[in-house]
């Protein structure tokens, strides 16, 4: 074949390719080729008239649907999610009536930024707007991953401008151009309870006041809770806003030791004359036999309150066990929790604990919160030596503890000054005195001087007597004249005094605790 | 290249045809878009629902756009003060929480569920189901119905439905009838029960729930106005009577019978009892082993007598009960450790007493449960 092929003449063999291809592409109206719609039999009238028909149900069935669609968006199918959804009636199916959660994932565990837990932050709030400056900028903060934080405020019974203060602050916050600083699902109920007792320190603070006042704070926190607690949250963080200094990182601090409930220890920073600081939150406490021997003896209404002399109860107090220099990862059981931040599982809340706002085992509140979270076989951890710092606020005690020492230190000062009015005028005679007594010291050294320069001369020319006399003289004269010139001289002293006198008195603002220790 | 054979040989009516169905897909397309973004619509909406995931799951909530990135959660405010619980609900727009622990799907259940004639858009519904096969099978069950009822008839579609899966694990593996009402079990089965309602509870009711309404699973039959009957009375926790239906074999007819003895007035014997029980037992009802002389609820239903009459109650049932929603905001919840030496829906109550919240059943106002 090969030879063959090679002795075919080049010309020959290319028409043929062509034509053959030409045939193939355009065949020619030759015999051979073959027009389908001459020889094919055409179609039947009746066929025919049915295709036409069932063209005209379908164009008509097409525009009733596309009619009855539109004006009736009801009826229009539910073409699932996704990019076929923009199909169907918009409103309808981008609404979502439907959820499902699971529980068993939302359980919480030590490391739950890099499982993305949510934290649920309830803060209720009372007349808390000087405290939201603060507050805020200790939200912005956190280090945990804002978005999967979702903020609860309740705020009641307030006079202030809490509300509209704390909503712009809101919603600046989520309008930060970092989408990392936006927080997750934000809340604000407003419910008055009509509470009577005051917010104020000291009514706050009073032993009669406190009972009634626990129930209704337990009263504002559950109802924050209930409304704000939902499937998604693996941990439900309590914060008081008036906590002045706490560590950013304090939600994964807590969260690292996995309990069920969690508090650290919270003091408060003091003036020095209070001695500097002071353990804050007494309501974190280990029980003791002699608090459930006394719960035993009160009626079944009455609410125990720590840190009131009332109630010696001989508790451990969570507060009183701070070393500054302790590890802060220590931990301690503890029954009854104070609630100025606790970190607790959601499923603790999801249970049913709750902060009792009657009197639950004769306790109320986030101490009674503790007691059902024990008796609900939850752990309750304290850490004593892991510190936060509440907000001093200066009692009624206090402020007028501060007025009186205010007057005091104002009434010492003006004594001071009169004082220091004295030694410096006494000061001055004594100055002047004493720049009189140099001048004659001067004076009586030259006199030395010139005696022994005399001694000398006299030594030297001791023939020389009459000069001798001469000098004397002389010297006799120029002393009488120094002796006419003091007077001038003192006279000519009276400019630097009057700068002296100045200086003494900068100097006296400075030195006035030695002088003070000096007139003691 | 000649024309595609198709385009030249297709009839007119068929290019006429596309044309219109082109228009139509248009239409719908425009109508789809127009119609979220509209300030009527918006309106409307505002009360009722959420404009992100992350909001109450008693409210519905609008989808994000998927072409659009993702806006930072809005600072949503609710005034809780304005938030009534009335003997006018549907007047006053007031929401109910229907709440069932579910172990069991029954049709009769759903169905009869649907027959509410409360207005369907005020009723959100939560659903907690045990993670077991039995639970799955439920949870399967009630998937069906819960899509189809929500994408079926706008008027019929519930607000919103929340289904959860519980975390706590089941003392009893079996729901059958014998084995749940053993003395034995009741303490462990009844505690994660509480359990169970207080997860449900606490993590479906939102800011702006008015009525939170119990009904069990099994329950299968009561009035459509059930919800109305019951606020009208205006207390804080109802509980109408449960019975059951059955063929009588002696009197070879059907006839009722009680069920729920959870319902019951306090007696000085049970007050005894539990003063001499130690600080972890519990009382329980309707046991032979167990006389408390309590006097229950089933035992003054009288067909014949006043059907609104209204009791005073010490314990309540949870088979149906109808809760204005600040009794559980203040921390009434379902005790599952034992409370005076009650635990559940009996401590409920109890719990509720003592946040001076009280209780009050209709024995002659029936629901049924189901016979098994």
């Amino acid at each position: 074949m090969l030879p063959l092929h090679g002795s075919s003449p080049k010309g020959k063999m290319h028409r043929h390719a062509y034509s053959n291809g030409g045939n193939a592409a355009y065949p020619s109206n030759g015999t051979f080729s073959i027009q389908p719609h001459k020889f094919q039999p055409r179609s039947q009238p009746a066929s025919r008239r049915r295709r036409q028909l069932i063209q005209r149900i379908l164009l008509v069935g097409s525009v009733f649907f596309t009619a009855v669609f539109f004006f009736y968006p009801d009826l229009r199918p539910n073409l699932g999610s996704g990019p076929l959804s923009f199909f169907t009636s918009g409103e309808d199916s981008q609404l979502e009536t439907v959820r499902y959660y699971d529980l068993n994932n939302v359980q919480g565990t030590a490391r739950g930024w890099e499982r993305e837990e949510r934290i649920l932050l309830c803060a209720p709030l009372r007349d808390a707007a000087p405290h939201l400056d603060m507050f805020f900028a200790h939200l912005k903060n956190l280090t945990y991953p804002h978005n999967l934080i979702d903020l609860a405020f309740l705020v009641g019974d307030s006079k202030d401008n809490t509300i509209s203060k704390l909503e712009e602050k809101l919603t600046d916050l989520q309008a930060a151009k970092d989408p990392k600083q936006q927080f997750g699902e934000i809340s604000i109920m407003e419910k008055d309870f009509g509470q009577k007792v005051n917010q104020d320190v000291e009514s706050r603070h009073g032993f009669a006041a406190q009972a009634g006042r626990r129930k209704s704070m337990a009263q504002a926190r559950n109802w924050l809770l209930s409304a704000a607690l939902r499937p998604t949250h693996s941990w439900v963080y309590w914060r008081d806003v008036d906590v002045e200094t706490a560590p950013f990182t304090i939600l994964e601090d807590l969260m690292r030791h996995n309990k069920d409930v969690i508090v650290p220890n919270v003091w408060r920073p003091l003036p020095d004359w209070l001695g500097g600081e002071q353990p804050y939150d007494l309501n974190s406490w280990q029980e003791s036999d002699t608090a459930l021997a006394l719960a035993d003896t009160l009626d079944e209404d009455a609410v125990i309150v720590e840190g009131y002399a009332e109630y010696a109860t001989w508790r451990p107090h969570l507060a009183y066990l701070r070393d500054p220099y302790g590890d802060p990862d220590m931990e301690m059981e503890i029954d009854g929790v104070g609630g100025v931040s606790i970190l607790a599982k959601a499923k603790v809340f999801r249970s049913g604990v709750h902060f009792p706002a009657f009197s639950f085992e004769k306790h109320a509140e986030t101490e009674g919160f503790g007691k059902m979270a024990k008796r609900m076989k939850f752990s309750v951890v304290g850490l004593p030596h892991y510190t936060i710092w509440h907000l001093y606020e200066p009692s009624v005690d206090d402020i007028r503890h501060m007025e009186e020492m205010e007057k005091d230190r104002k009434s010492k000062e003006a004594e001071e000054q009169a004082k220091k009015d004295r030694v410096n005028k006494i000061k001055d005679q004594f100055d002047s005195k004493s720049s009189d007594w140099e001048k004659e010291k001067a004076a009586v050294q030259n006199l030395v001087q010139k005696e022994k320069n005399e001694h000398k001369e006299k030594e030297k020319e001791k023939d020389k007597v009459v000069e001798k006399v001469k000098e004397e003289t002389k010297n006799e004269v120029e002393q009488a004249k120094k002796v006419a010139e003091q007077p001038k001289k003192e006279h000519r002293k009276a400019d630097p005094d009057q700068v002296h006198e100045a200086k003494g008195e900068e100097e006296k603002e400075k030195s006035q605790p030695a002088q003070a220790n000096n007139g003691k | 290249m000649p024309t595609p054979r198709s385009l030249r040989r297709q009839n007119p009516i068929t290019l006429v045809l596309a044309g219109i169905l082109c228009i139509g897909f248009f239409i719908f397309f425009f109508s789809g878009n127009d119609a979220t973004p509209g300030a009527g619509t918006a309106r409307a909406t505002t009360a009722e629902t959420a404009s992100n995931v992350l909001s109450p799951p008693s409210l519905p909530f609008r989808k994000a756009k998927l072409n659009q990135p993702a806006a930072a959660p809005p600072v949503v405010h609710y005034y809780m003060n304005n938030l009534t619980t009335s003997r006018t609900p549907i007047e006053n727009r007031e929401t109910v929480l229907v709440l069932t622990p579910m172990a069991r799907f029954y049709q009769e259940y759903w169905d009869n569920l649907l027959k509410v004639n409360y207005p369907h858009d005020l009723i959100a519904l939560g659903y907690i189901i045990p993670k077991t096969k039995e639970g799955n099978l439920a949870y399967a069950a009630l998937q069906v119905q819960v899509l189809k009822t929500q994408s079926g008839p706008k008027a019929k579609r519930f607000a919103s439905v929340t289904i959860l899966r519980q975390d706590t694990e089941t003392p009893l593996q079996s729901q059958s009838e014998q084995e749940r009402h053993k003395l034995e079990n009741q303490k462990p089965r009844r505690s994660a029960m509480a359990k169970a309602r207080n997860s449900l509870l606490f993590t479906t009711m939102g800011p702006t729930t008015s009525w939170v309404l119990w009904i069990d699973a099994d329950v299968i039959e009561f009035p459509p106005t059930l919800i109305q009957d019951l606020a009208l009375y205006d207390v804080p926790i109802i509980a109408p009577n449960c019975f059951q239906r059955f063929y009588n074999a002696d009197t070879k007819a059907n006839d009722i019978r009680e069920y729920d003895f959870n319902n019951w007035i306090d007696s000085p014997t049970a007050r005894d009892m539990a003063a001499k029980m130690a600080k972890d037992d519990i009382l329980v009802e309707g046991y032979g082993e167990m006389p408390t002389y309590r006097s229950l609820m089933t035992k003054m239903y009288d067909p014949s007598a006043d059907p609104g009459t209204k009791v005073k109650l010490d314990g309540v049932g949870g088979a149906t009960l109808l809760v204005k929603a600040e009794v559980h905001r203040d921390g009434a919840m379902f005790p599952a450790f034992p409370f005076y030496h009650l635990i559940e829906t009996e401590g409920f109550a109890k719990m509720a007493s003592r946040l001076n919240w009280e209780s009050y059943g209709l024995p002659n106002y029936l629901v049924f449960h189901y016979n098994e």
